[in-house]
């Protein structure tokens, strides 16, 4: 028998150059007895295999022809496909996020002046007005007879002609962030911007707005030239509506800085209100000492005190009214500033690119917040993927080294 | 088919590797299914289940056919390693051993001595077979029944292709071995 020696039995070579003269060897280009033993030695392998069954052979291919008969063209992992974004999709994620937090930024419905730039807000008092927001919408709404419920348990009944003066003048009694039955002042200043030209136009709607309020206009000075303007507005306004005025006064023009004043005069009220209550009590007196009195010389020395009492109750109850007007209405400055460059109505510059950057910042912190959220739930799922590859793996792999 | 004819046949496979539409698939099937079962009877040594596992693979071959993708072989490597893991999932049920006894019958013309010859020499290289421990019987069938390149063959194997490489070399250094201890003993 023919006896041919298999490559390398004089000593393997290097790993590579053996592996390199193996691939040679089956795909034909390599030559000599080597690669023809290689050749001989994979044949002969082959052919230790049965052949196919042919009538499997047969079935198997016609199963194969009708599949491929029915199949029609599918688009890829179409079960997961909506897991797979295309390329456009990658890129349509962050602009339809930029655009939702421009949008929840830049809002048509925005506060106008939330959206000025160097805006402002302060208190001037000790207790912070912008805090009372809903006890001014509370006292907005509450009955005026209440309020002076309140008012009347903190001092003595007066009369009736004085009861009628009070609730002419019924006073804000701020409950809430203040004690019950507390009289309190309200003042705001608010500062407009505007274009030179728009400075008459808004001061005229200032003016209107604290007409259609109930209040007045205590005081205007419009000043506008071509480069600048200014306008000084001193409005009277309900208590009870300051708040509201306040925010329809940043829809005429943006707000560019905005101050409230709170000032508790329960005090005076109450003074005032108990001088009253004491004229009055005093006049009563003298009437009724008059009705009694016979003596000539002590019923003229009578009139002449009634008469002086009655000028003590003018007094007292001016004094009264005006308080309870303090109370009951706010006194609000205006001013409009006419700038060149106001960062008012429309787009500028300035705002544009104040806007685009807090877009850049929420779509960076909303990428972030995904980001600190996907990112780890992916490895996760990546790391259990991978375990489960591999024990699948394993298991198969060790039915070749059982023993 | 001859073995020059698979060889250009997959040199064109291998070009349309990003996509296997249903005409390759065709031509895979006709070119690879006698592999592919020549591969799984002479790893199981279960004509039924080798004829299972053929079925197996070409119908996964078929479902996952748009996700074949070129960085990870030619459509025959994936054909053979889809079917590699089909026939160990087959044995892991079945609770056994890779099939070790090869058909005794070695067919040929008797008559002639070049077939006398082949015929001894088949059933040494049948004997040395079975000798190999399961692992390296493995990767030499896979070798030969895939007809795979080294890198093909490690993509297969799921190992880098010096690992592939490294088995292949052992397997069939091996092999040789065993062969030529038969073929002394034989001439003894």
């Amino acid at each position: 028998m023919k006896v041919i020696p298999f490559p390398g039995a004089s000593g393997t070579g290097p790993e590579e150059n053996w592996l390199a003269e193996l691939e040679a060897a089956l795909s034909g280009t390599g030559q000599g007895p080597r690669a023809d033993s290689w050749l001989q030695l994979r044949d002969d392998v082959r052919a230790l295999a049965p052949p196919m069954d042919p009538e499997f052979e047969r079935e198997l291919g016609q199963r194969i022809a009708e599949r491929s008969a029915r199949s029609v063209p599918k688009r890829p992992h179409r079960r997961l496909g909506w897991l797979r974004p295309t390329a456009p999709a990658f890129a349509a994620v962050p602009v339809a996020l930029a655009v939702i937090a421009a949008v929840l930024i830049a809002a048509p419905w925005r506060p106008a002046n939330h959206a000025a730039g160097p805006s402002t807000r302060s208190s001037s008092t000790s207790a912070r007005a912008n805090q009372l927001g809903p006890a001014f919408g509370q006292a907005e709404n509450a009955p005026v007879a209440g309020a002076i419920h309140a008012a009347k348990s903190a001092a003595p009944a007066p009369s009736a002609s004085a009861s009628a003066g009070a609730a002419t003048n019924a006073p804000l009694v701020v409950s809430g962030a203040a004690a019950p039955g507390r009289v309190q002042q309200l003042g705001a200043s608010i500062s407009l911007s505007a274009t030179p030209s728009e400075v008459q136009t808004v001061a005229d709607r200032v003016s209107r707005l604290a007409v259609s309020d109930g209040g007045f206009v205590q005081s205007s000075h419009v000043n506008e030239t071509e480069k600048a303007g200014e306008a000084t507005l001193t409005l009277s306004l309900p208590s009870t509506k300051l708040n509201a005025a306040l925010a329809a006064l940043g829809q005429i023009a943006p707000v560019h800085a905005e101050n409230q004043s709170l000032q508790d005069i329960t005090n005076t009220y109450n003074a005032a209100r108990q001088r009253l209550n004491d004229a009055t009590a005093e006049r009563q007196a003298l009437l009724r000492a008059l009705a009694k009195a016979t003596a000539e010389g002590q019923i003229d020395s009578l009139r002449e005190r009634i008469s002086q009492n009655r000028g003590a109750i003018a007094r007292a109850k001016s004094a009264f009214q005006t308080v309870s007007q303090q109370a009951s209405t706010a006194e609000v400055e205006v001013t409009v500033l006419g700038d060149k460059s106001p960062g008012s109505e429309g787009l500028t510059l300035h705002r544009g690119l104040h806007d685009a950057g807090r877009v850049l910042t929420v779509t960076l912190i909303v990428l972030l917040i995904a980001a600190a959220v996907l990112v780890p739930l992916t490895l996760l799922i990546a790391a259990l993927i991978t375990a489960r590859r591999m024990w699948r793996s394993y298991r198969r792999e060790r039915i070749l080294d059982a023993p | 088919m001859s073995l020059t004819d698979h060889s250009e046949s997959q040199a064109s496979l291998a070009t349309e590797r990003a996509k296997l539409d249903d005409e390759a698939f065709d031509r895979l099937f006709r070119e690879s299914a006698a592999d592919v079962h020549g591969y799984a009877i002479s790893l199981l040594g279960d004509r039924t289940a080798a004829e299972d596992v053929t079925a197996l693979a070409f119908e996964r071959l078929y479902r996952s056919r748009s996700r074949l993708d070129h960085r990870r072989g030619t459509p025959r490597a994936w054909l053979f390693a889809i079917a590699r893991n089909a026939a160990l999932d087959e044995l892991r049920r079945r609770r056994r051993q890779p099939q070790s006894e090869l058909p005794q019958e070695l067919s040929g013309d008797q008559d002639s001595e070049a077939a006398l010859e082949q015929i001894a020499r088949r059933a040494a290289v049948r004997d040395a077979l079975s000798a190999l421990p399961p692992r390296e019987r493995e990767v030499v069938l896979l070798k030969f029944h895939g007809q795979l390149s080294n890198s093909e063959l490690a993509k297969a194997l799921d190992v880098s292709e010096s690992n592939a490489g490294t088995r292949l070399h052992r397997a069939l250094t091996r092999l040789r071995e065993e062969c030529d201890e038969l073929n002394r003993e034989e001439i003894a």
